[in-house]
């Protein structure tokens, strides 16, 4: 179990090592950046091996950082962390993998990359507020970085409306958690400490510092209306770093939400809890229309995205036992999904066809050509819309379930988004890789020259997403086993029990 | 009644407004009525000690001059502080005397340096 | 009145030291030196210099605590702790006027640096007001003469003029301020005055000398609306200067800002942690500080050019500092001492690069800096992280002083009182910041080079001084302790 914060310095030492190996060669910095991923991986898996799953935080380490301000370098593990760890350790994997292809600047790229990976992995472990905000803004600037320079359509704009929308986020945290620092008296950062200080402090105080740290966690995790950074980001965004925007980056807010600012201000959380769901469902529909008529096949996707987060949030919304861990289960779920979908259309598809637009790709018989992508792509998107034997299946089905327990309207609601979820993964489906070569209306047509063939090293990152999606799919039990305990602890079953102690 | 401890002062503003304020009027109501209007080339002139000016009153001349005023500056200063300092310097200490020779040690250091760098030079 | 010359003495021997070490390189430069090259003239006189600083830093640490000279100076713990940030700057700035072309005059410019930083190291302990004008006075006219050095270019002369009018404008205010609280108490002395000032009201006549010595202090620290002068000092001055005016200066301006007034008008501070607070000079510092923030962040946000970009950036953050002077009633110095000396740091190391990017053509516009990642690498990780620590993202040591002021601010009161909506502005104020630090990056960072543009060579002490303030900038941000525990 201690060696779970290895996970965090193995990915920054890798940073540090893949930037030196770099300046010999783009492939010793590919190999030392996947070694690094496989070992923090592998120091993670084997945590959870010896796991036994129990409420309440699992402290590993826990010191003195700054004493003067009572603040500690306090790491700790529960079921749901853990969850989102190996979700990191898999998205980091397959998303090396699926950089294997970059030339330009790798060192730095693998760099960035895995500065930010060790920055996600910090937040996922930390349970100290300011540990955990510390690595939360590491996790933000490379994003800058990684989109601006290796990515494509309208980068620097991407790029710029990313990070500008996540630091302002961050802002709201930093004025939410320093706010109830200052009222708690000053004393401590840590998160149980904090929560125990704020059923002291008055109602008004709760609702507006829930409301701070909340907003500020869920521009991150893709809230409608602000959202928009999102599909904008994702589509400038280099493939890997797509992966991890949507399969990562954005289980930071959402785990922000739940981890600081749902379980320190649960009376905040009773009061907000309709106007949460009422966003998260309008979220969930609106992002689902709007992926339903795009034409850029990668705005597909992160449209996709946005309304997936969607289901997070209004099960943390709906605030019971089963809604949360079907969150918690839909994080990994669409952590895993979303990193296959960005992988067939960025690396895929649109590094060998070099078009994104679903007019185009539709003149293309692509899963003749492509067969091994197509076949992917079916499978993620099946899993996307919640087929049974894939893992978003018992995810939405629990939130679902969940939140008609605590409002059947909601649930309805969120319903009807599966099924324009389903409509629009259908059609995208269909009309990127079963489109006809006979529609070729002055289109780019198929190209001349058979396409370059999918490499291993996409493969192998392929199959790791895809076995993910279909063993939790088919044996959810293995991480809810992991979730549901951690629910037993008293921050989260204040929470459950909407703030009443 | 008492007037208010800074009354004085808003007195003295007054009477700085107003000072200017009539003499100018006055000198305004002058020439309005009393003084015919004549210019000439002599009246437009610069104004020099009452002799009719020759050349252009914008000429350049050496600026030079105002190294010498800052190193005349030194020994003002010097003289500035060396006169109270010897006319109680029976009574003061040893500390004194040492911190005096430290002021008059920085000064001439000054000196030597804006002589070795040929500033003193006329050129 | 008994005088203690020997402790005197023995108090002053960091000055004695940077100022026998200025002698010695006038000295020198004029004697045996007279004939070398200026590249080689400069290089001794930053060494000598370097010694001297390292000299003067090893007497203040060792230096005992207590009140000097019947109390003229106070050697506290912040006197200590600011002038050793002073000191460490200076050196950095050092690291940049070697990377910067020698001036015509090399050894009068390293001697110059070190009389500023001597008025620095007397701002910072000085307890009287006279002293504390005179060391103001003598820091400023030296700055004064940096700004203006570089002779060939006729914005370095703008800037000087423009400096000094407005500074020697300042100076005029502080000494009428000054001499009104002398005639209101009969006392320079800060502890006497703090105890005259205690039964007192807010009279008209203090209300005129605080706000006096309020805008002169303004003035010096580039708050708005006293900020004018500083794009332009910062565009032209010659670089080193600049990374100067930038840092120590800051650095101790505002340690002896906090110390004047919270020492000598604690009485009359009024407050600001409650909606209805009293009136002093908090509400009016704190305007000052919300205005600077305001017009620093938005006037940075139109810059093209670097140093302009730069020295907005620096109004913004002098409006954070004004915060931590106002939260050091509470919260003590500690809080605004890290801003400031680590806000220096990044400075002084931004202008480095600058200097040594300048080498290589000139470095005005921020598209000059384009695809310096392929010029030099190293140059462009140092900016990377002078910028990132400006804009304060963590690790970085920016990031923990804008989080240890604005916490320190927000306990004086949370959102009850003006305070905690000025710590909440200038947090929401931080990450519109983080737009123009991005923008400064992207050029570095993610642009590609223009085609003609050469690789940048870094000469090894400027190497030496850029990758030492980015190593303390990661270092002092990961464990910040380390400055707070000199209180």
């Amino acid at each position: 179990m201690n060696a779970l914060p290895c996970t965090i310095y193995v990915s920054f030492l890798g940073a540090v090592l893949a930037l030196v190996a770099g300046m010999r060669s783009p492939g010793t910095a590919r190999w030392v950046a996947l070694l690094s991923a496989l070992l923090a991986w592998g120091i993670a898996l084997s945590a959870a091996v010896n796991f036994v799953p129990g409420p309440g935080l699992e402290t590993i380490v826990n010191h003195p950082w700054i004493p003067s301000m009572g603040i500690r370098y306090h790491l700790a593990v529960d079921g749901i962390s853990l969850t989102l760890i190996i979700l990191t350790g898999i998205a980091a994997t397959a998303g090396i993998l699926f950089s294997w292809n970059i030339e330009e600047r790798a060192g730095e790229f693998f760099a960035l990359f895995l500065a930010l990976i060790g920055g996600v992995y910090g937040v996922f472990l930390s349970a100290d507020a300011f540990t955990l905000f510390v690595f939360y803004e590491i996790a933000i600037v490379p994003k800058y970085f990684l989109i601006a320079i290796w990515g494509s359509t309208n980068r620097e704009y991407g790029a710029m409306k990313l990070v500008l929308y996540s630091f302002a986020g961050s802002a709201l945290v930093l004025a939410g958690l320093l706010w109830a620092y200052a009222a708690a008296g000053a004393h401590s950062f840590g998160l149980h400490d904090l929560a125990t200080a704020a059923t002291h402090f008055s109602h008004s105080q709760q609702l507006g510092m829930f409301a701070l740290v909340f907003l500020g966690f869920a521009v991150l995790a893709g809230m409608f209306p602000f959202h928009t950074w999102a599909p904008t980001g994702h589509v400038a965004a280099p493939t890997a770093a797509s992966m991890l925007l949507a399969g990562v980056v954005m289980k930071l807010g959402a785990y922000g939400c739940l981890r600081v600012a749902m379980t320190i201000f649960p009376t905040g959380l009773a009061f907000w809890q309709p106007t949460i769901a009422c966003l998260a469902i309008i979220g969930i529909i609106y992002a689902g229309l709007v992926a339903l008529v795009q034409d850029d096949f990668k705005f597909v996707i992160g449209y996709s995205s946005v309304s997936h987060m969607g289901f997070v949030l209004l099960g943390l919304a709906a605030a019971n036992a089963q809604a949360v861990s079907g969150a918690v289960l839909q994080m990994f779920s669409h952590g895993v999904v979303a990193g296959l979908l960005f992988a067939v259309v960025g690396r895929m598809v649109y590094e060998r066809t070099h078009t994104r637009q679903l007019a185009d790709l539709r003149a293309m018989p692509l899963h003749r050509l492509l067969p091994f992508a197509a076949a992917v792509f079916v499978v993620a998107g099946l899993a996307s819309m919640g087929m049974p034997g894939f893992s978003g299946f018992p995810a939405e089905l629990t939130i679902l379930i969940g939140t008609w327990k605590t409002s059947p309207l909601w649930a309805t609601f969120a319903a009807a988004g599966v099924l324009v979820a389903a409509a629009f993964t259908l059609r995208v489906i269909q009309v990127s890789f079963f489109g006809s070569a006979s529609i070729a209306d002055g289109r780019k047509a198929a190209p001349a020259h058979p396409l370059p063939p999918i490499t291993l090293a996409e493969k192998a990152g392929a199959l790791v997403l895809v076995a993910s999606t279909v063993l939790i799919g088919l044996k959810p039990d293995l991480l809810l086993d992991w979730i549901n305990p951690a629910l037993q602890s008293p921050l989260f079953q204040a929470v459950l029990k909407g703030g009443k102690p | 009644m008492d007037a208010h401890p800074y009354a004085f002062l808003a007195l003295f503003a007054a009477i700085a407004v107003a000072f200017p304020v009539i003499l100018l009027s006055v000198a305004q109501l002058w020439f309005r009525f009393f003084q015919p209007a004549k210019p000439s080339a002599d009246k437009g002139a610069a104004y020099e000690c009452g002799v009719t000016p020759t050349g252009d009153s914008w000429i350049q001349f050496k600026a030079h001059y105002y190294l010498y005023a800052i190193l005349f500056l030194i020994f003002d200063v010097e003289l500035l502080f060396l006169l109270p300092f010897a006319v109680a310097f029976t009574g003061l200490s040893a500390g004194a005397l040492a911190t005096m020779l430290v002021f008059i040690f920085l000064l001439a250091e000054g000196l030597v340096w804006a002589w070795h760098r040929g500033h003193l030079e006329w050129k | 009145m008994n005088l203690d010359y020997a402790g005197l003495f023995h108090a002053l021997r960091p000055e004695t030291s940077l100022v026998v070490g200025a002698l010695i390189i006038l000295g020198l430069d004029l004697s045996i030196f007279r004939r070398h090259t200026p590249v080689e003239r400069l290089n001794l006189a930053l060494w000598i210099g370097a010694l001297a600083v390292l000299a003067a830093a090893a007497h203040v640490w060792f230096a005992p605590e207590g009140p000097v000279f019947g109390g003229v100076l106070i050697l506290d713990k912040l006197a200590m702790a600011t002038r050793l940030g002073v000191l460490g700057l200076t050196l950095l700035t050092f690291g940049v006027a070697s990377a910067a072309p020698a001036p015509r005059n090399p050894a009068e410019q390293v001697a110059i640096i070190l009389f500023a930083t001597t008025g620095f190291l007397l701002m910072a302990a000085a307890q009287q007001l006279l002293l504390a004008f005179l060391a103001l006075e003598l820091a400023s006219l030296s700055l004064y003469v940096l700004a203006g050095f570089d002779k060939t270019r006729p914005e370095s002369a703008e800037a000087a003029l423009k400096y000094f009018l407005f500074g020697g404008m300042a100076a005029a205010f502080l000494l009428f301020g000054f001499s009104l609280i002398y005639g209101l108490t009969g006392s320079i002395e800060l502890p006497q005055i703090a105890g005259q000032l205690f039964h007192v009201t807010l009279s008209p006549l203090l209300v005129v000398a605080l706000v006096m010595v309020l805008v002169a202090f303004g003035f010096k620290a580039a708050a708005a609306p006293f900020h004018l002068w500083a794009p332009d000092v910062y565009e032209g001055a010659p670089t080193s200067s600049a990374a100067l005016i930038a840092s120590a200066s800051k650095l101790a301006g505002f340690t002896l800002f906090a110390r004047l007034f919270w020492r000598e008008f604690g009485a009359v501070a009024g407050s600001v942690s409650s909606a209805h607070g009293e009136p002093g000079w908090l509400p009016a510092v704190a305007v000052i500080a919300a205005v600077s923030m305001l017009i620093g962040n938005f006037g940075a946000l139109a810059q093209s050019n670097v140093r302009r970009l730069l020295a907005y950036s620096a109004i913004a953050h002098a409006g954070n500092l004004l915060l931590g002077v106002i939260a050091a009633g509470d919260a003590g110095p500690a809080p605004f001492y890290y801003y400031a000396a680590t806000y220096g740091l990044a400075t002084v190391g931004a202008f480095g690069v600058i200097a040594v990017a300048e080498r290589a053509g000139p470095c005005q516009k921020i598209t000059d800096l384009a695809g310096l990642h392929r010029r030099s690498p190293l140059l462009a990780g140092c900016l990377a992280v002078f910028v990132l620590s400006l804009a304060g993202i963590p690790p970085l040591a920016g990031f923990f002083g804008k989080f240890t002021v604005f916490s320190a601010a927000l306990q004086m009161g949370g959102l009850a009182g003006p305070a905690g909506w000025l710590a909440m502005l200038a947090i929401a104020l931080s990450a519109l910041a983080l737009y123009y630090y991005l923008v400064i990056l992207k050029q570095a960072l993610v642009a590609k080079p223009a085609p003609d543009a050469a690789p940048i060579a870094v000469p090894a002490i400027a190497k030496l001084a850029l990758v030492l303030a980015a190593g303390l900038i990661v270092l002092f941000g990961v464990n910040p302790s380390l400055l707070l525990g000199l209180f």
